[in-house]
Order: C-alpha cells, then structure tokens, then sequence
C-alpha cells in the first residue's frame, strides 16, 4: 500500500505550507486525482485517519477532484479525452500522443482557520 | 477560512531522488532496467534464465525488492552473481530512495549492468519511477488478455511488453493478438516479445533486445 507514503508527503507539505502561514489549523485539503493516476483514494483516507493525529490537519477533510484522461496528438494537435484508453488520434490515426491530463495526484490548495485557534491571535484586535 | 495554494505532486519527492538516482547511473556509465510484473509473472524465472547469459558478457548485479522473504534473492544469487536484497517491509513496490541507498552501498564502478526485480504488482511500482534506463513489464498469459485495459498504467509507461509463460498458450483460453492490439492502442511505441521461461522460447530474442538497448545507451 503506497498510499501511506504518499500521505507522508502530503502531511510534510502541507505542515509546511501551514507553518509558512504562522501556524493555525487545516481544515481541508484538496487533491485533483487524475484518472489514470495508480492510486486508491480510499486508502488515501484511510491513511490519512491513521497518520494526521497530532499534525495541524488534524480533525481535517480531504476532498478529492478527478481529472479526467485528456491526450493531444503530437502530429496534428487534435485533443480529445480517448473512450476505452486508445492512444490513437481519432482525427489523423497518429499514434505519438502525449497525455495533457489525467496523470495528477496533485495537492491543490488547503483551507485554513481564519487566524486559527493559534494563541498569538485574540479573538478581536487590541490596537486602537 | 483562507484559501491557500499549493499545487504540489504527491509524487515530487520521488521524482527528485529518481533524477539523482540516474545522474549517479549514468556517472558510472551503469546501464539498469526496472522489471515489474504482478506476482508470479515470472521476474525470477527470467532473471535465473537470463543472467548466465549476460554474465558471459557484462559484470551484473542484480537488485531484488520482495515484501518480506529473501527467497528470490537466493534464487538469483544461487548463479554467483552480486544480488542487494531491499524488504520493502510491506510496501507494494520500490522507490527512489530505497534504490538510492542501494547504489550508495553497491560498487558501482565495477558493473556494466544493474537489473532490478520490483515487487510483484501490477498497479504500484508503475507511479515510482527509480532513474533506470527502462522499464519491462511482464504479463504471464496465465493472467488474461484483458490486463493492458484494466491496468493501463504500467504498459503505457513500459518499454517493452514481455509475454510469458508463453507455453501454457494451449492450455489457456488467451488471445494473443488481443492483448498485443490493447497494449498497443495504450503505448503505441510499446515492443512486445513472447516468452517461455520454461521452455527457453523467446529468450534468444529477449538477450538481443538487451544488447540493442544497452548498446543504444552505452554503446
Ligand atoms: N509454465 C511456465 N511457468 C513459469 C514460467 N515462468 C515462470 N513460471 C512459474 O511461475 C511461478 C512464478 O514465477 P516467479 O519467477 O517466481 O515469478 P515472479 O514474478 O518473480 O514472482 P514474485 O517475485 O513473487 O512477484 C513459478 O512457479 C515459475 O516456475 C513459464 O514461462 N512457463
Ligand atoms: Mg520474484
Ligand atoms: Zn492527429
């Protein structure tokens, strides 16, 4: 089961990521998934259940976005999502196809705690 | 609630170590080839076949990632040739950095030629790229014709589709020139070889193709 190493590194960025922002909490992070991507969005959650206690995603969401295949042909530029996985150009029958999308197991973006429960912010600002 | 973005692959810390994996090949001129299956397509047989064959030409070593025992490497290493065993401990497959203290600890100036077995699965170790030079697949027709359209991603990022245990053809209901059309129509450039393990059909072929690859990278 590789998705528990994928989630190490999800956990890694997104600790970094938040820390960049002075710390607060995740409360979601969203992954696009492409089609033809070899990993298990189920496992993902279950590793995520398993690994996120006691990291600042915590209690957090993962959303998932699926990415549907999407080739180009490299000869004639025609671009289409191939039924039935056929790397062949409907239009020119070229067969040097490069992939535009679907490969992705990206993290897009996270939601954060607006100042979070992060101790150095008060509930309402003192300056004036 | 603020939005922040990220926009990173999961797999980036992979694909990092994968790149100093083949700098420090290609430093010591090292040709390697990742072979991947599902269990029992016959990585092991194939490689107890072929390296006598090699050995008489190259210095091999051979790399074997098995889950839990040590069984293959004992196989291969039955034939004096240098085997690292990884036990990837549960892991379905081998990454990056798992090859990359192998390197550190093998001594690389003194081989022509690194094989590495990957763990036996058709999905995983097909998302890991290591840094080698190629990736061959087999596919034991035991398993059904209708694999390349199931588990696409593996014959689409393979060099060469090896089909094996070829002499069983009578004995199971397998259409050949199905399964060569699907993994065609998912990797267009894909070359495909039949093969016995067994009865040493193909194997004559299957050498060759490693003498052109080897030549057409370190030749
Ligand atoms: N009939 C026949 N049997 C074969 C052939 N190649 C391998 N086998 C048998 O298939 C079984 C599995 O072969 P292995 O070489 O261990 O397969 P593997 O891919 O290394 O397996 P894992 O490392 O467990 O993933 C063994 O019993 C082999 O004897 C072949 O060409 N023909
Ligand atoms: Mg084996
Ligand atoms: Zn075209």
């Amino acid at each position: 089961m590789h998705e528990v190493a994928l989630m190490q590194n999800l956990l890694r960025v997104v600790e970094e990521a938040a820390e960049k922002q002075g710390g607060g909490k995740v409360k979601l992070v969203h992954l696009r998934i492409g089609e033809m991507a070899g990993v298990n969005t189920e496992s993902l959650r279950f590793a995520f259940q398993v690994l996120s206690p006691g990291t600042r995603v915590e209690g957090g969401e993962l959303e998932f976005e699926k990415i549907p295949l999407r080739i180009k042909c490299l000869s004639c530029g025609e671009d289409h999502c191939p039924p039935e996985l056929t790397f062949r150009c409907p239009r020119c029958g070229g067969a040097n196809m490069e992939i535009i999308s679907g490969r992705e197991m990206d993290i897009e973006y996270i939601m954060m705690d607006e100042e979070g429960d992060s101790p150095r912010a008060p509930a309402f600002s003192p300056t004036e | 609630m603020h939005q922040i973005n990220i926009g990173e692959d999961l797999r980036g810390f992979n694909r990092e170590i994968a790149a100093e994996n083949r700098e420090m090949l290609q430093r010591f001129n090292l040709f390697s080839l990742n072979l991947m299956s599902a269990p029992g397509a016959g990585k092991t047989s194939l490689l107890v076949k072929t390296l006598p064959r090699l050995m008489e030409k190259y210095r091999v070593a051979v790399i074997e990632g098995d889950v839990q025992t040590t069984r293959d490497a004992e196989r291969v290493g039955a034939l004096g040739v240098e085997v690292f065993q990884i036990q990837t401990g549960g892991v379905c497959h081998l990454d990056a950095s798992m090859i990359h203290s192998a390197l550190h600890q093998l001594d690389l100036g003194s081989l022509d030629m690194l094989l590495i077995e990957n763990v036996g699965n058709l999905v995983c170790p097909a998302e890991f790229e290591l840094g080698v030079d190629g990736r061959v697949m087999l596919l034991s027709i035991t398993e059904g014709d209708d694999k390349p359209k199931k588990y696409p991603l593996m014959f689409r990022e393979s060099r060469l589709l090896i089909l094996n245990k070829i002499d069983l053809i009578s004995a199971v209901d397998f259409d050949l020139e199905k399964a060569k059309k699907e993994a065609r129509e998912i990797n267009p450039a894909i070359e495909i070889l039949e093969l016995s393990c067994k009865t040493g059909e193909g194997l004559e072929n299957w050498i060759d193709w490693i003498d052109r690859f080897y030549k057409s990278r370190r030749g």
